[in-house]
């Protein structure tokens, strides 16, 4: 019996301190507006960088109140994140959802609830937001298929060669139109061939396995498409292994900057080229704060943000840029 | 007069709601042989366990040669030389004899604490001189889930031995050894004894406490009734302070035997029967007597469908059985309760009602739910035949003791009211009531013509219950004997020795 | 006055049987956890306790009913003496089939039918993969961690290669899919399934024959086995309401997200395991009750709807779930005697 007191208590004290554990929240002065974002993973370096970026603007602002919840990957876990959130009311709900058919429906009951939504970077079902703030995927997917062509031809002479595309999450929309741009691109040339297209969901060491498989499968490979940066260094990675880096030229997307990031991948030759993905954090931010302080404001439905190509001949001055930004 | 090297006083404790010790004393002298003996739930068990660290007190004093001490688990128990042999065994099955021994023991530890790592050879020499003292010629090397129960409490009893203990309890020790592996261990006693190591001899079996006690020290309903000499003692008066009245004996009145054959063996082979034949009469009770090993658990086997008839048949009531399992077994009206009741018995977490009716839901159901009421009604009208009292029959059946499960378990075969019930040393660690309560089950059942098979190491037993007594010998029948036409010492030369003949008395 | 009744309160304690005891401990640990959601829960602008809302207490139900239906069935297996860790598996592969079913399915007789049929497949595929495990467990004795290990690799391999590695999207149109998930996804379908099994299993563990049987096998298999009880018949048994009840909970998960997931349920078998353990269930088998293992979900459901509100961190929130489970274990063994 006296254990059960005494762990009781332990037990009790642990959960009354709960408030001083509970982190990501920014603090100021005046009237806080408490805005919650719902994140799909923070795992993912692009996400992270999200994270950050948006936490900075939003102290800076000074007036916001920022939580963010880490549904690591998981579509049920974001779900209930969400819904919580909309039992607190938030004055402003971001969402970036981890599977488009997963998320719909849970947004559209925030929206019912008159809780005003940024759909961030990944588009859902229906239009269950205020606005949505993204990229366009398939301009870069095209870009990257006229990159690609533009490059065999100056190797070959003709519009001929091997390419190996390595997808992102299949469900995830980014991934879907990445491979749509380029393929409609590149469909017009039938003398380019994707020979292997393996699925490495966004994580570079499994790009690096598919990668290695392939390898030993084909003897000759002109290029590598890879839907985001980390996949591709992976792949370069699995061509450094078996000595064949220089057979073959590596195309990623994502284009973050800072030391880890794909810009400085491309100034250090690793990769040929690279998309600069924008976070769309800093349009989000924008639109959010109009929203929050300017009850009259309406949000367009939809922004894009453009995407910019980075190849060696910019990447040194954008790497400067960036990371000077960010 | 010398102080005593053991004293325990004002001892409380209880269990689940039950009150197992109540203000109980004990005190032991260095070199004494002191017996504990008590009916079903007087409490000798529980306060052999607090001796033992195994368990511990609620309230009272434990003083260890005169000076205060706290044992708060076997280890400490160890460390200060008390070491307990436990009716259930704590063996592990899968490890050999000799690492039995040296698991866990500081003075193994102590003699090889040099080596880095543990040779096969080193538990082999730690382990000799004590299976020799108490004579165990299997290999130290082999399993001992390959041992019997009688053999198992050999490795027991020369664990607690390598431990250099002052102090052994043993918690009925002999319940599965045949004579001759109990004389090793009475001379045992004795050569410790010389040795000042004193040991508390927890048993019913009077005839052992009168040969080798000292002092005798007698609980009922979880206190201490009284400590005496034995010497100044007699059997009927330890009985009277056990159970608080007088209590006659009364041996079994020889009846005429129908001519009507419940069970038929004739030339069972199996892996470990040769060529068994043999009838059981209807309303007989038939003892099946022998030496570890012997065959006659595997009567029961066969019977009940674990083990394959290789050759032979089995009939009952005139028609061959072929007997693939438990169940089929069952259905045949075949019973049994077998020999360990924790192992291979009882649902230690289930409720007492539960283990009594699990194998006959289907009288007490319908459409696959069970009808509580009407299986508890039945439950405690059997319990009430059977002289068992629980608090509760919701509590679960460890809250019993050792008698009372072993109830538990005939009421099985009561509750199928089955025509063929096989006992496997239904006695074995019960007191004297309750083993009175069970032989007049026997009787009862053998009276409404039932068949039954007993086996039993005590050699009394089967003389005062059976009607006929079957010995066993290396697989085969040795002798077939008349209960009342024979002796003990008969008995034990036809399981030891090669038969001359077979002499049937029928 | 208050001395008789804390007496006859403490013998009416002691008589109650150990399981009645345990399930009091755990409902007494329950209320202490629900109590501390409330203190400590924000309120809203105008002052109203957000936990205490009625629309966030059926949030929590909603949001523990799929792992909560697979602890149901888990919590037989663990009777038994075994364990099931195919469940989150088999959960992917029922959502797979169940989605793949519908939007496949172009001219059907009538979408009740249709969808009627689709989840009949669904659970005839979860039962099956289940009472496959069952077979090997109970005919060749192998292990159950083992075989239940096994099928959780190869079960997720079936679903990716039945979906082509993709997710099954289903729409929110008018086509029978869509309709599937509106009705499906809802919070008092979803809650009234959780709520019927429960009962259904609670029956059938403490009143019938075969719940019996599965206390004993997992108690003393060999005590079992002499007593006659047809143990082999039981694990299977026992095994294949694992798989129909995964399946079940793969089916409301379709519904819920939106698409058939060969991806889904990843851990969901560990997360049932917690519930079932925390709720007083021992996995060595022959001591738990429903009533134990669906407090247990709700213990998790409170608690981690209270870290959330508070805006915890979530890897925190697992940290604080890995202790929670370590002490409720550590509270029920005080509860055990010597004997």
């Amino acid at each position: 019996m006296k254990m059960n007191m005494k762990s009781l208590r332990v037990l009790a004290t642990l959960l009354l301190a709960l408030p001083a554990i509970s982190c990501n929240r920014t603090t100021s002065g005046k009237r806080q507006f408490f805005v919650a974002f719902s994140q799909a993973n923070n795992a993912e370096p692009y996400r992270a960088a999200q994270n950050e970026l948006m936490t900075r603007l939003f102290t800076q602002a000074g007036d916001v109140n920022l939580v963010i919840a880490d549904a690591q990957q998981d579509n049920s876990k974001q779900i209930a994140q969400v819904e919580t959130f909309i039992r607190q009311h938030p004055d402003l709900l971001i969402v970036a959802p981890n599977e488009r058919a997963a998320l719909t429906a849970v947004m559209g009951e925030a929206m019912e609830q008159k809780i005003p939504v940024i759909c961030l970077e990944r588009d859902i079902l229906q239009p269950n937001y205020t606005t949505l703030v993204h990229s366009d995927n398939i301009v870069i997917g095209r870009m990257a298929g006229e990159f690609i062509r533009d490059y065999l031809i100056s190797k070959y002479k003709q519009p001929k060669g091997n390419v190996v595309e390595i997808h992102g999450l299949l469900g995830v929309e980014a991934a879907i139109n990445r491979h749509k741009g380029a393929t409609d691109v590149l469909a017009a040339y039938p003398n380019i061939k994707v020979i292997a297209d393996p699925v490495a969901d966004w994580i570079q060491a499994r790009a690096k396995d598919r990668m290695t498989e392939v390898l030993r499968g084909q003897s000759s490979i002109d290029v590598v498409y890879a839907h985001n940066d980390p996949m591709a260094v992976g792949a370069y990675l699995a061509a450094k292994e078996l000595g064949r880096e220089h057979e073959m030229i590596f195309v990623g997307v994502d284009g973050l900057g800072g030391p880890a990031g794909g810009i400085k991948k491309v100034a250090d030759g690793i990769l040929a080229a690279t998309f600069v993905y924008p976070l769309c954090v800093d349009k989000t931010v924008e639109i959010a704060l109009q929203m929050l302080r300017n009850p009259s404001f309406h949000p367009a439905r939809e922004y894009t943000v453009a995407p910019q190509l980075v190849t060696p001949q910019n990447a040194a001055e954008l790497y400067k840029q960036t990371t000077l930004t960010q | 007069m010398p102080n005593p090297i053991l004293q325990l006083s004002e001892i409380d404790k209880s269990f689940d709601g039950t009150h197992a010790l109540r203000g109980a004393s004990f005190s032991l002298f260095r070199g004494e042989v002191h017996a504990l003996m008590g009916e079903n739930g007087a409490g000798k068990s529980t306060l052999a366990r607090i001796i033992a660290g195994a368990t511990s007190a609620d309230n009272g004093k434990l003083l260890l040669e005169g000076s205060p001490v706290v044992i708060n688990g076997p280890r400490d128990a160890q460390r200060v030389g008390i070491s307990i042999i436990f009716q259930e065994l704590d063996l592990f099955p899968h490890l050999t004899v000799a690492e039995n021994i040296a698991i866990g023991n500081h003075q193994f530890s102590r003699q090889f604490k040099q080596r880095r790592f543990v040779r096969v050879a080193d538990l082999d020499s730690f382990c000799k001189p004590f299976l020799d003292q108490v004579g165990l010629t299997r290999s130290p090397r082999c399993e001992v889930r390959t041992l019997t129960t009688g053999e198992r409490q050999l490795v027991a009893i020369a664990r607690a031995l390598s431990m250099r203990a002052r102090i052994i309890v043993m918690d009925e020790p002999t319940s599965s050894l045949f004579d001759d592996a109990v004389e090793r261990l009475f001379k045992l006693i004795v050569e410790l004894k010389r040795q000042g190591v004193s040991v508390v001899y927890v048993s019913h079996k009077m005839d052992e406490i009168f040969r080798i006690c000292d002092r005798v020290t007698v609980m009922r309903d979880g206190q201490t009734i009284d400590t005496r000499a034995i010497q100044d003692v007699s059997p009927a008066e330890l009985i009277r302070m056990m159970i608080g009245k007088e209590w006659q004996s009364r041996d079994r009145k020889p009846i005429e035997l129908s001519s009507e054959a419940i069970l038929s063996f004739s030339g069972v082979t199996t892996a470990k029967l040769r060529d068994v034949s043999f009838d059981l009469r209807k309303g007989e009770v038939l003892g099946i007597a022998g030496l570890l090993g012997s065959g006659r658990s595997e009567i029961g086997s066969v019977l009940i469908g674990l083990d394959r008839c290789r050759q032979g048949r089995i009939s009952m009531h005139g028609n061959h059985l072929s007997i693939g399992s438990v169940r089929e077994a069952q259905t045949a009206g075949i019973r049994w309760v077998p020999e360990d009741r924790k192992l291979e018995g009882l649902m230690m977490q289930m409720s007492i009602q539960e283990n009594c009716t699990i194998s006959d839901l289907g009288a007490f159901s319908r459409a696959g739910f069970v009808k509580r009421k009407r299986e508890y009604n039945r439950t405690m009208e059997l319990f009430h035949g059977l002289s068992l009292k629980a608090a509760s029959t919701d509590l679960p059946v460890s809250t019993l003791s050792g008698g009372n499960q072993q109830k538990v378990l005939l009421s099985r075969c009561l509750l199928a009211n089955s025509d063929l019930i096989f006992l496997d040393d239904p006695t074995r660690g019960i007191d004297v009531g309750a083993k009175e309560d069970i032989y007049k089950i026997i009787e009862q059942l053998a009276s409404q013509n039932k068949g039954i098979l007993l086996v039993s190491s005590e050699l009394p037993e089967l003389l005062r219950c059976c009607d006929r007594i079957l010995v066993m010998r290396e697989g085969a029948v040795a002798a077939e004997l008349t209960a009342g036409n024979t002796t003990q010492e008969e008995i034990l030369t036809f399981a030891t020795q090669a038969p001359a003949q077979v002499r049937g008395h029928a | 006055m208050s001395i008789p009744v804390i007496r006859s309160f403490i013998s009416f304690w002691k008589r109650m049987n150990g399981q009645k005891q345990d399930a009091v401990k755990s409902l007494g640990a329950l209320a202490v956890i629900f109590i501390l959601a409330v203190l400590v829960s924000p309120t809203t602008a105008t002052g109203s306790n957000i936990f205490l809302q009625l629309g966030n207490l059926t949030d929590v139900l909603r949001q523990g009913s799929i792992v909560g239906i697979i602890s149901l069935a888990m919590t037989f297996v663990i009777l038994t003496g075994g364990i099931d860790l195919s469940v989150g598996s088999i959960l992917a592969l029922s959502t797979t089939v169940v989605a793949l079913v519908l939007t496949r399915w172009q001219h059907g007789p009538s979408y009740p039918l249709e969808i009627a049929t689709a989840i009949f497949i669904a659970l005839l595929v979860s039962t099956t993969s289940g009472a496959l495990s069952g077979a090997i467990i109970a005919v060749f004795d192998v292990q159950p961690f083992v075989v239940t290990l096994a099928g959780m690799i190869g079960i997720r391999g079936l679903a990716k290669w039945l979906s082509n590695n993709a997710n099954v999207d289903v729409g929110f149109g008018q086509d029978v899919a869509s309709t599937f998930a509106a009705i499906f996804r809802g919070k008092t379908i979803t809650i009234a399934c959780y709520a019927i099994l429960a009962a259904v299993f609670y029956i059938l563990l403490s009143r019938t024959i075969f719940g019996r049987y599965v206390r004993a096998v997992g108690d003393n298999e060999r005590a079992a086995l002499y007593a006659g009880l047809p143990i082999r018949r039981v694990k299977l048994w026992v095994y294949s309401l694992s798989g129909l009840l995964a399946g079940f909970a793969g089916v409301l998960y379709a519904a819920e997200n939106h698409q058939g997931n060969p991806n889904a349920g990843v851990g969901y078998e560990l997360d049932a395991i917690a519930a079932v353990v925390i709720g007083g269930t021992r996995l060595s088998g022959g001591k738990g009750t429903i009533a134990g293992t669906i407090i247990g979900t709700l213990m998790i459901g409170v608690l981690t709807n209270m870290l959330r509100l508070n805006n915890v961190d979530s890897n925190v929130e697992m940290m604080i779930k890995g202790g929670i489970i370590l002490l409720a274990v550590a509270l029920q063994k005080q509860g055990r005697q010597a004997r």
